[in-house]
């Protein structure tokens, strides 16, 4: 496959990136294997339903609504991975004066080949979205999203990678304006290596941003995330929320910047970035990251990496709870810093119980 | 030839007469063939009466450096150096052996008073009864002039030589440390320097020794056009004691010069090291033209069971800062700390940090590091905390603040954390503001004028840094981050 | 000492004060009382000499020289002090660090000689002890961790120090408890007064003025002075509320 040049290590932003699977998955035949079962969310305001299957909609099984399918406008962009996604995707794109269209689910499975799409998202002013994406299957599944929120429009994006094996790596494009809203969280629960790669961009007064996950990892599995948040404008408020947790022989690597534009004053932005450690020969990297061209912003970062807190182990010990209880009980509460952030309860309900079903699987190996 | 530079650079050093430490000494200089080439290395070995092992050293060196590439430049921008169109070695004319300082060349004498050394260490250049020991090793452009009480360094048993007289006197011990803990590939820089050094200091501290009095260097930088590459390499046997100062200033020239210095650190069992550094090399001018460019590679290796290395820098002058004295933390029990400042002001660029890499059990580092920003400056942290698979129980503590005076300048904090065994306890702290208007008039009502009060309000964030270095370093650091700032908040 | 005549003054183009008349004299002490939003407050930064306080008419004099002219570290130096309603925080700064700097800072504006250390901390110690401050607390970081009351102390004992003509004390009172209201009313009384000083008291509340017995008491109300009396008028307005007295 030609077009696979893919960066190396060398590279600032792949600096602890291993695609080295990728050229074998790219060369793999589908196997059209579907799982069991598509885990479609029970929700309160139930909207839209796509199905992908290697990267091609499954018309029978989808109710597209107000998402559009066919060719995805916008370039594509000069991304390592973004560049390979091509034209033919989805596109949701809501007026200002839209109704509210309930919750949007997408998902794509991955038949052990890969596969590529690009999807756009465009809310006019004040509309509003919620969208839930799940991965599944065990292939190579790479995704470039570009959303753009106009003034006052909120959008939130919620994604759980649950595929099985293989590779998820996810690009975002994302323009802010001018008191609009973005919120992306994120779980990497599966056994597949994931990339993320976000570059957010509050281009508006006053614009809102939330990037954040939480990225669970065990076997050798490795979890890649890099994201930027650029304030471009005053006013701008920004968090970064990211929780890892690394077993067996596995690597979480998390790199996070905030920009501050000249000129963008009175902008606030946080980052947290905390690393939990499980095993001895497990890894965490961090990098939160501070570029600042203005002098009136608050800007705070905290990051931490260590493992589960003895005292507390402790003191659930002494009121009764048995070691391996004790450790879940505390990863969950570790873990779930970074999901609650979901507004919607249904989605957030699944998320938690997704990364407790990860949790809970790998009880039984401490 | 000399006169002539001389003359010339008087005339520049009136002109831009801001720079308070910009003037420059009338002493004959001794220069090697511009440009630099095997030549230039067999020339500077030669003039030093180096032995064969060492000739061939800095050629592999040398040779290595042709085969790299330059780094490249993260967040800075750094016009190509053109190496070719630099000396890489001036030496006074007259090889001065002294006994004492009152010999020393009084125009050499006179540079050290106009380089604002400190009050203390005057007095005690001046030899005045009662002043606190400090040896002091002045290396005046490349070689290293004089070194002061060295016969009661001796009776302790500590060795304090410019490296070229110990690579003479003492080549087992060179050839054991010299390029161990920086190896002459590392880096561009470090290689650069490994093959053209021209001169630096070496200390040696005995088993159990605490050393009896403070050691110092200044370095300078005299002769337009010479790179200046220092080699400082200090060896603290067991359960030995060392403080080390290094202060650093440059007279002004209207070309940028490179100073490309390696220092290295060596730690053994239950030893330590104390490492202070005041630079306030010319930055240039406001338009940032001219100033230093200052490429140093700074690292130690603590190899012995609790053993220390405690690195201080005050860094506020130089056009270009790019250094990361670091602490390879080998030894079980091992202790790495960082405490700086940075201030950058007008076009200057500083990119700062260190690097800590956990090895041995039990090991623990602190980094503070407070950068300031003003003007049109940009002021980056870059560190790495590292701890390895069989590092257990590796305490890491990191703040990192910066302050911004004035909003066309930058401030950047780039913190890397890789951590491979789960007992570590990692624990990084960031915060960016700027001197409030509360503050500031708060000051002002109680009589201030504005320059003080934000002079005042700077010492206060960079406290935690200062409190960490020797008194009379630290009153003339505090002067130093005031003058730096002079003008710059209006 | 002090003469305030007409003074219009706006915050970001909204006026405050809307021609203020007094006339402060050695040896007097002046008490401004008025509701919220009254402009008392307004009045202390303007005399201090704060950025964003923009004087649109009218002419202040301190000592026959025109005080709007100057900076405020400059009207520092001329004996003018304005102890601060919210003391600010200056980290990494000791108390005695930022006082001596302060004070040799006012004395080498008037062409004084500078303190020498040991006569700074004795009258550092001297005035710490006055005020019940341990000396302790004078080597912390400027009002960094201090409880409200502590910070209030804090600013008499710098009054104390730097020796003022003029103190203009902007809500002293606020947030003390009754025997911290003692220390530092018994603290205004010791320090200046005396024949050659005098003291402009803003205050919202009566009790102060219990202990630091007022020669004069102005209602400040919309930007102006509506009325002046005596002691006696601190008592009235205690008793019948500003509404009655404003209006």
């Amino acid at each position: 496959m030609s077009l696979l040049e893919l960066p190396s290590n060398r590279e600032e932003r792949w600096r602890w990136s291993d695609l080295s699977a990728l050229p074998e998955i790219a060369a793999r035949a589908p196997s059209g294997q579907m799982p069991e079962r598509l885990p479609w969310l029970d929700c309160a305001t139930p909207g839209p339903r796509l199905l992908f299957v290697d990267g091609r909609l499954v018309a029978d099984a989808s109710e597209p609504g107000d998402v559009a399918l066919g060719t995805v406008e916008a370039p594509v962009g000069e991304d390592a991975l973004g560049r390979l996604v091509g034209s033919e995707g989805w596109t949701l794109r809501l007026g200002s004066g839209h109704a509210p269209l309930g919750l949007v689910q997408v998902i794509h499975v991955s038949t052990g080949a890969a596969d590529h799409l690009p999807a756009r998202i465009e809310l006019d002013v004040d509309a509003q979205a919620s969208i839930v994406e799940t991965f599944l299957g065990d292939g190579w599944t790479n995704r470039l999203t570009r959303i753009t929120l106009f003034k006052g429009a909120r959008l939130m994006l919620s994604r759980r990678i649950l595929t099985a094996s293989g590779y998820v790596s996810l690009s975002d494009r994302v323009a802010v304006g001018e008191g609009a809203s973005f919120v992306l969280t994120t779980l990497a629960g599966g056994g597949a290596d994931t990339r993320f790669d976000g570059e957010v961009h509050l281009a508006g007064n006053a614009g809102f941003a939330e990037v954040g996950g939480a990225l669970l990892a065990r076997g050798r599995q490795r979890h890649d995330a890099n994201l930027v948040i650029r304030h471009e404008q005053p006013n701008g408020q920004s968090r970064q929320v990211w929780r890892s947790v690394a077993d067996d022989q596995a690597t979480c690597s998390v790199a996070a910047r905030v920009e501050v534009a000249r000129g963008a004053q009175k902008t606030d932005g946080e980052q947290s970035l905390k690393g939990l450690l499980l095993s001895r020969t497990a890894t965490i990297n961090a990098k939160p990251e501070l570029e600042i061209f203005a002098d009136d912003v608050k800007c705070a970062h905290g990051a931490t990496v260590g493992e589960l807190n003895r005292d507390a182990l402790f003191y659930l010990a002494s009121r009764g709870i048995a070691p391996a209880e004790a450790k879940a009980l505390l990863t969950a509460s570790f873990v779930a810093d970074a999901i609650e952030r979901i507004g919607e309860e249904d989605v957030r309900t699944a998320f938690l119980d997704d990364a407790n079903a990860w949790l809970a699987h790998g009880g039984a190996q401490s | 030839m000399s006169d002539v530079r001389n003359r010339e650079a008087h005339d520049a050093a009136e002109k831009a007469a801001t720079y308070e430490w910009g003037f420059t000494s009338d002493i004959e200089q001794e220069f090697a063939p511009k440009g630099l080439s095997e030549d230039t290395v067999r020339f500077i070995s030669g003039k030093k009466n180096e032995p064969e092992w060492m000739l061939d050293w800095r050629l592999k060196a040398y040779r290595k450096w042709l085969e790299m590439r330059a780094p490249d430049w993260a967040k800075m921008q750094v016009p190509p150096i053109d190496y070719q169109d630099a000396y890489y070695y001036a030496a006074p004319k007259k090889k001065i052996e002294l006994a004492s300082l009152d010999e020393l060349d009084p125009e050499i004498r006179r540079t050290y008073e106009k380089l604002g050394i400190p009050i203390e260490e005057q007095k005690v250049l001046a030899g005045v009864a009662g002043a606190r020991k400090v040896a002091v090793d002045a290396v005046f452009d490349s070689v290293s002039v004089a070194t002061t009480f060295r016969e009661e360094l001796k009776k302790a048993g500590v060795i304090f030589l410019s490296i070229s007289e110990a690579i003479r006197e003492y080549p087992e011990m060179i050839r054991k440390w010299l390029g161990k803990v920086v190896p002459m590939h590392d880096n561009y820089f470090a290689t650069l320097n490994s093959a053209v050094f021209s001169d630096g200091t070496f200390v040696y501290i005995p088993e159990g020794v605490r050393c009896p009095m403070e050691l110092s260097t200044y370095f300078r930088i005299n002769a337009a056009n010479t790179g200046q590459f220092e080699r400082t390499l200090i060896v603290a046997d067991r359960g030995s004691y060392v403080s080390y100062l290094e202060g650093c200033t440059a007279p002004m020239r209207d070309e940028n010069q490179l100073h490309a210095a390696v220092v290295e650190l060596v730690a053994l069992d239950d030893a330590e090291i104390k490492y202070s550094t005041v630079q306030n090399w010319y930055p240039g001018d406001s338009e940032g033209k001219g100033g230093i460019y200052n490429f140093v590679t700074k690292r130690a290796l603590c190899q012995g069971r609790n053993s220390k290395v405690s690195w201080t820098q005050v860094e506020t002058g130089s056009a270009i800062t790019w250094k990361y004295p670091s602490c390879v933390l080998a030894g079980e029990g091992s202790v790495g700390e960082f405490y700086s400042v940075a201030l950058t002001n007008n076009r200057q660029q500083a990119d700062t940090g260190t690097k800590m890499i956990h090895l041995g059990k039990n090991s623990r580092s602190t980094i503070v590091s407070k950068g300031i920003s003003a003007g049109r400056s940009d002021n980056t942290y870059r560190g790495l905390v590292r701890v390895g698979p069989t590092a257990e129980n590796v305490r890491n503590f990191t703040q990192c603040d910066s302050l911004l005076l004035g909003d066309q300048c930058g401030a950047h904090t780039v913190p890397y954390i890789e951590v491979r065994n789960p007992t570590a306890q990692i624990e990084h702290e960031a915060t960016t503001s700027k001197i409030s208007e509360d503050q500031l008039f708060y000051a002002m009502s109680r009589g201030l004028s504005q320059e003080d009060a934000v002079a005042l309000i700077v010492n206060g964030f960079a406290r935690e840094v200062l409190k960490q270095l020797p008194m009379e370093f630290a009153v003339e650091a505090q002067k130093l981050l005031g003058i730096s700032l002079e003008g710059s908040v209006g | 000492m002090l003469k305030i005549d007409n003074l219009h003054a706006t915050i970001a183009d909204k006026p405050i004060l809307k021609g203020l008349d007094l006339s402060v004299n050695a040896g007097e002490i002046h008490a401004i009382m008025g509701p919220n939003g009254a402009g008392k407050s307004t009045l202390g930064y303007v005399l201090g000499g704060r950025a964003g306080y923009e004087v649109t008419e009218g002419a202040v004099t301190f000592d026959g020289k025109d005080l709007l002219d100057m900076g405020a570290d400059e009207r520092a130096a001329a004996g003018l002090f304005l102890g601060f309603q919210y003391p600010v925080e200056i980290p990494g700064v000791s108390n005695v660090q930022f006082l001596r700097t302060a004070l040799n800072a006012q004395r080498r504006a008037r062409g004084d000689e500078e303190m020498s250390a040991g006569d700074f901390l004795r009258l550092s110690r001297a005035q710490a002890d006055a005020l019940g401050m341990s000396m302790d607390m004078m080597k912390r970081p400027v009002n960094v961790g201090f409880s409200g009351g502590e910070k209030k102390r804090n600013e008499m004992v710098q009054m104390g120090i730097l020796d003022p003509k003029l103190a203009i004390l902007d809500e002293t009172d606020s947030g003390l408890d009754i025997d911290a209201l003692r220390v530092v009313g018994d603290g205004i009384n010791r320090i200046m007064r005396k024949p050659d000083k005098a003291v402009l008291l803003i205050t919202h509340y009566q009790r102060l003025l219990e202990i630091v017995e007022p020669d004069f008491v102005h209602v400040l109300a919309a930007g102006r002075i509506v009325r002046s009396g005596g002691a006696e008028l601190a008592l009235e307005l205690e008793r019948e509320g500003y509404g009655a007295i404003a209006a």
